[in-house]
């Protein structure tokens, strides 16, 4: 069947249904766990970072209209220059325009505002990785190729890693590009092999701490040359004993789950986003989630991006070529690795890495870039074409 | 196109991919039900520790009553006031009016009120009008926190008796701290929820445990007769330029204490303020020709070491805390304990030619000329040493500590006063002729006055061992009595014949012997006067004292009088005793104590 008269036959109304809920529903979390942050700025306004917020789901919306109605398939002779400038983006942190915020130089200055280009990485990777795949059609599995999915993913990674010291954003960057070369390549056994090593590598390093490095299982000092993320590992397994530092934020997430319950606080009435945990409206949002709304809420607000990862499953699954099929799979691993990840640390299942909770943690490039990746998944979906048997 | 429809690799994967994410997502919604639900006990409990604060409400102390209903102990509501820094709209206006109010410094406020810090407090104790007035022009940043004191309507009355108590309310000595538990009621609780920084979250609500008030003390001092008392000792106190003045006011068929003065009394509403008579110390020192030479260091001289002493010393109450040698009123004591044994009648005589020998020691008669032929009842009358010694050496030492541990004079009293003294006095193996003789007339040995006042109450009652104490009951707000205080009696410390006949004879040495100051006609009045030289002897340094009971045949009232350093005449029975007669003439009548027909003698 063929279109008719121009119009798609498809839309998938379910995922847009899920999006709005999501963008609304952070606009909501954002501002129950920030007003108390705003009111302790020096000009106290409860709701400054909801605000500025609002400003950047604005964009980001005009963004999604765009993207939900451009064709994916532009993207694919766009894809070199996407993500060449996603690159460059990251480079410019090094320059005058870089802008350091919290001691971290993140963000770089573009006249009204501050975006990170850790973000327009992502979304440079998916669509690379994507267009490479389709490039290269059945030659991916050329190991020549992997090098280069892995160097497509791992130079922006790399970049990432070393300009802005962002390892969280780095892991992402890369799993993306990870999970995207393992649904379209035919091979299993590296992976499975890669596993393995994984496994290997975690359980001895695990081991090696366990016996070498924490003060509590060894009993041993703590070296004074100890770096910060090996700190972070140490609090990750005994957060009581790093209360005043690194496990710290950790401890005050998991104060805020056990102070939940089942339905929670009710909307608003956390305690420990009075700045018991700091910067609430960050990466330990969910745990405000929880503690306002209770498992109960947490778990519903996990269940819609299981939702939204199936729909984008679907949507790939049915999705007329493989460029727009790749694009939704490196979409939906870019999703799925931060859901994970973040809930991952809330609940101190591994070390505090600072990874955020897509469409519900503060952050104006995230949103926006988060909007523009859904506008792709909905184009994509209004290209399926439905097959009458 | 159509490539994806060949490539099933990639529709298997990405199942494989998607069930795998949800499988991770599940585990973890699993650990996050654990930690929410399993955990959250541990976890709650340590947020909310994290979030709450505790203030304390403080409960309102127990008032202490005297008998006839007098508050002798109160609170009154006080003020705070300070100044929230970062709270002050006009500061001038502010140091103008706290100046103006609090009659302080200009500068000193003013000084206050522009230190950059979260509060800072500018006067305590405030009286609540002026705070109240403070309160009125509503100032910002002004604060105006009220507070209960302690408060002692009578200042003085009864100071060493009553105590007073700390800055938190709490007992430091006398009454105060021995009835702390029954006064003090249990503290309440405000549990309030704060923020990271600690400010209190004010829409959170607030847990409350109300506070319980302390129970009201009603004791058996009486206002009154305290009063009178305490007249009649700073009358003598003046009059003989004492050192101090002692009175004890007692019944001695139960043990209420009525009255219990020590001059000098310090106030109570300012017990760190040093009275006149202990401003000061003499302190001896050696000068440069090697002289030893007497130096008085004044009050703003004194370390901090030397104040505490003196306080220490203003705050004793000497019938209790400190033990004395109590002379020739002890000779009641000798004499029951002679009648008891049987070892002395009324008919046996003594001859006293001034001084009698004893294990190679003279020792005197006061009357050096010698009381000549005497019978027992005279002997105590004129409180004559020889004859006592001898009643004394009758007895033996074993059966005089016999005699002495049944009145309770080896033990304390038990009085429910804190820091009570004990006896001082000769292991009984080491009392040898020299010591049971002195002992006899009551020397060589200390113990506190009230202990010999109990002693003689039960030398007068029938023979029953008395416990002495103050508090009767305790009453809570709602006027419900919460406890009645019991106390401990000895029956049969004396025979009842014995003490028949010691009433008759003490009666007898007020009458027509050396108590005779203290008779007031229509009473019949009994005692005994003693007059004992203090340590070291022949230091100059007397004490002066008197025991005093009424009506003689059925004793409701017993009285002690001891002034210690006389200056002048010192005699017991020429001072003290009149001191007595003085207290007996007003409280007689107002105990309901009735005055026998007078008869005029027709002869």
């Amino acid at each position: 069947m063929g279109k008719r008269r121009g119009k798609t036959k498809y839309f998938d109304y379910s995922l847009l249904v899920i999006i709005m809920f999501l963008v609304c529903f952070g606009l909501v979390m954002v501002y129950s766990s920030s007003y108390y942050s705003g009111m302790q700025l020096k000009n106290p306004d409860p709701a400054f970072y909801l605000k500025k917020q609002i400003v950047s789901t604005m964009i980001g919306m005009v963004v999604f209209v765009f993207c939900i109605f451009f064709d994916y398939r532009f993207y694919y002779k766009l894809a070199p220059w996407i993500y060449l400038g996603s690159v460059f983006s990251v480079l410019l942190i090094l320059t005058p325009l870089g802008v350091t915020l919290n001691h971290a130089r993140r963000w770089i200055n573009v006249g009204f505002g501050t975006i990170q280009p850790a973000e327009i990485c992502k979304v440079g990777v998916i669509v690379a990785v994507a267009a490479f795949a389709v490039y290269v059609g059945k030659g991916i599995d050329k190991w020549r190729n992997l090098f280069v999915v892995g160097g497509i993913a791992g130079i922006p990674a790399a970049l990432i890693l070393f300009i802005t010291k962002n390892l969280s954003s780095a892991i992402i960057v890369f799993g993306i590009g990870f999970v995207m070369y393992f649904v379209v390549t035919k091979r299993y056994w590296p992976f499975a092999v890669l596993a393995v090593l994984a496994v290997a590598a975690v359980a001895a390093f695990m081991y090696y701490i366990h016996y070498y490095v924490d003060p509590v299982t060894a009993g041993v000092e703590i070296d004074e040359n100890t770096g910060y993320r090996m700190m972070r590992v140490l609090a990750w397994r005994h957060p009581e004993e790093y209360a005043s530092g690194k496990g710290y934020q950790t401890l005050q997430a998991l104060y805020a789950l056990g102070s939940g319950g089942f339905f929670g606080k009710g909307l608003g009435q956390s305690i420990q986003k009075l700045g018991f945990i700091p910067e609430a409206q960050n990466d330990m949002i969910f745990s405000v989630v929880c503690e306002e709304l209770g498992l109960f809420g947490g778990i519903c607000l996990i269940l819609l991006f299981v939702m939204m990862i199936w729909r984008f499953a679907i949507i790939a699954l049915n999705a007329p070529d493989l460029f727009g099929a790749m694009l939704v799979v490196g979409v939906a691993a870019h999703i799925s690795i931060q859901v994970i990840l973040n809930i991952a640390v809330v609940t101190n299942v591994i070390p505090n890495t600072g990874i955020t909770l897509p469409f519900i943690s503060y952050g104006g490039t995230s949103v926006m870039f988060l909007l523009a990746e859904m506008g792709i998944v909905l184009n994509v979906s209004r290209h399926i074409k439905y097959r009458h048997d | 196109m159509k490539y994806l429809r060949n490539a099933g690799w990639i529709k298997r994967k990405l199942v494989f991919g998607i069930v795998l994410v949800t499988v991770v997502i599940l585990l973890l919604l699993g650990k996050l039900a654990h930690v929410m639900l399993f955990e959250s006990e541990y976890y709650g409990e340590l947020a909310q520790d994290l979030h709450e604060r505790e203030r304390a409400i403080k409960a309102a102390r127990g008032r202490i009553i005297s008998a006839d209903g007098t508050v002798l102990a109160s609170n009154k509501t006080v003020c705070t006031i300070s100044v929230v820094h970062a709270q002050v709209t006009d500061p001038e206006r502010v140091i103008d009016v706290l100046s103006m109010e609090l009659d302080m410094d200009r500068e000193k406020v003013a000084k206050s009120v522009y230190k950059v810090s979260s509060m800072e407090r500018i006067k305590t104790n405030v009286p609540k009008e002026v705070g109240d007035a403070i309160r009125e022009y509503n100032l910002d940043g002004v604060k105006v926190d009220e507070d209960s004191k302690r408060y002692y309507p009578f200042g003085s009355l009864a100071s060493k008796v009553l105590g007073f108590t700390g800055s938190d309310n709490q007992g430091i000595i006398g009454l105060e701290v021995r009835y702390e538990e029954e006064l003090a009621g249990e503290p309440g609780q405000i549990l309030t929820l704060t923020d990271a920084s600690g400010v209190e979250l004010e829409k959170e609500g607030e847990s409350r445990i109300e506070p319980v008030n302390g129970d009201d003390l009603v004791i058996s001092l009486d206002y009154n007769i305290q009063s009178y008392a305490q007249q009649a000792a700073y009358k003598a106190y003046k009059a003989k330029g004492a050192k101090r003045v002692s009175i004890i006011v007692m019944n001695p068929q139960d043990g209420r204490i009525y009255a219990m003065v020590n001059i000098p009394e310090y106030d109570l509403n300012n017990p760190y303020e040093l009275i006149s008579e202990y401003s000061s110390i003499t302190v001896t020192e050696e000068n440069e020709n090697g002289e030893s030479i007497q130096k008085t260091i004044p009050e703003d001289e004194l370390t901090s070491e030397q104040r505490m002493d003196l306080l220490n010393t203003m705050w004793r109450n000497f019938c209790i805390n400190d033990t004395y040698e109590p002379g020739s009123t002890f000779k009641m004591v000798t004499a029951t304990a002679a009648l008891e044994k049987g070892v002395v009648g009324l008919n046996d005589t003594f001859y006293c030619r001034g001084s009698l020998t004893v294990g190679g020691r003279t020792i005197r008669c006061h009357k050096t000329t010698g009381h000549g032929s005497q019978t027992f009842a005279q002997t105590l009358m004129n409180s004559c040493n020889p004859a006592f010694i001898t009643w004394g050496s009758r007895v033996g030492a074993e059966d005089f500590y016999h005699y002495m541990n049944k009145l309770g004079l080896l033990g304390k009293t038990g009085v429910d006063l804190p820091g009570e003294a004990g006896t001082i006095i000769h292991k009984l193996e080491n009392v040898g002729e020299v010591e049971l003789a002195t002992m006899s007339f009551g020397q060589s040995f200390q113990i506190t006055p009230l202990q010999l006042l109990r002693a003689a109450s039960a030398i007068i009652n029938g023979g029953t061992l008395v416990t002495p104490h103050f508090a009767v009951k305790t009453v809570n707000a709602d006027g419900e009595i919460t406890k009645v205080f019991e106390y401990e009696t000895v029956e049969g410390a004396v025979s009842k014949e014995t003490s028949d006949l010691m009433k008759q004879l003490l009666e007898s040495v007020v009458s027509e012997g050396g108590g005779k100051r203290c008779y007031i006609e229509g009473y019949r009045i009994g005692g005994k006067t003693a007059t004992s030289q203090k340590l070291p002897r022949g230091s100059g340094k007397y004490i002066a004292s008197f025991i005093g009971f009424a009506p003689a045949d059925d004793p409701q009232v017993i009285a002690m009088c001891i002034i210690d350093e006389p200056q002048g005449i010192y005699y017991g029975g020429t001072i003290a005793a009149p001191v007595i007669r003085e207290v007996f003439e007003n409280i007689l009548p107002y105990l309901g104590i009735e005055q026998e027909a007078v008869e005029f003698s027709t002869e």
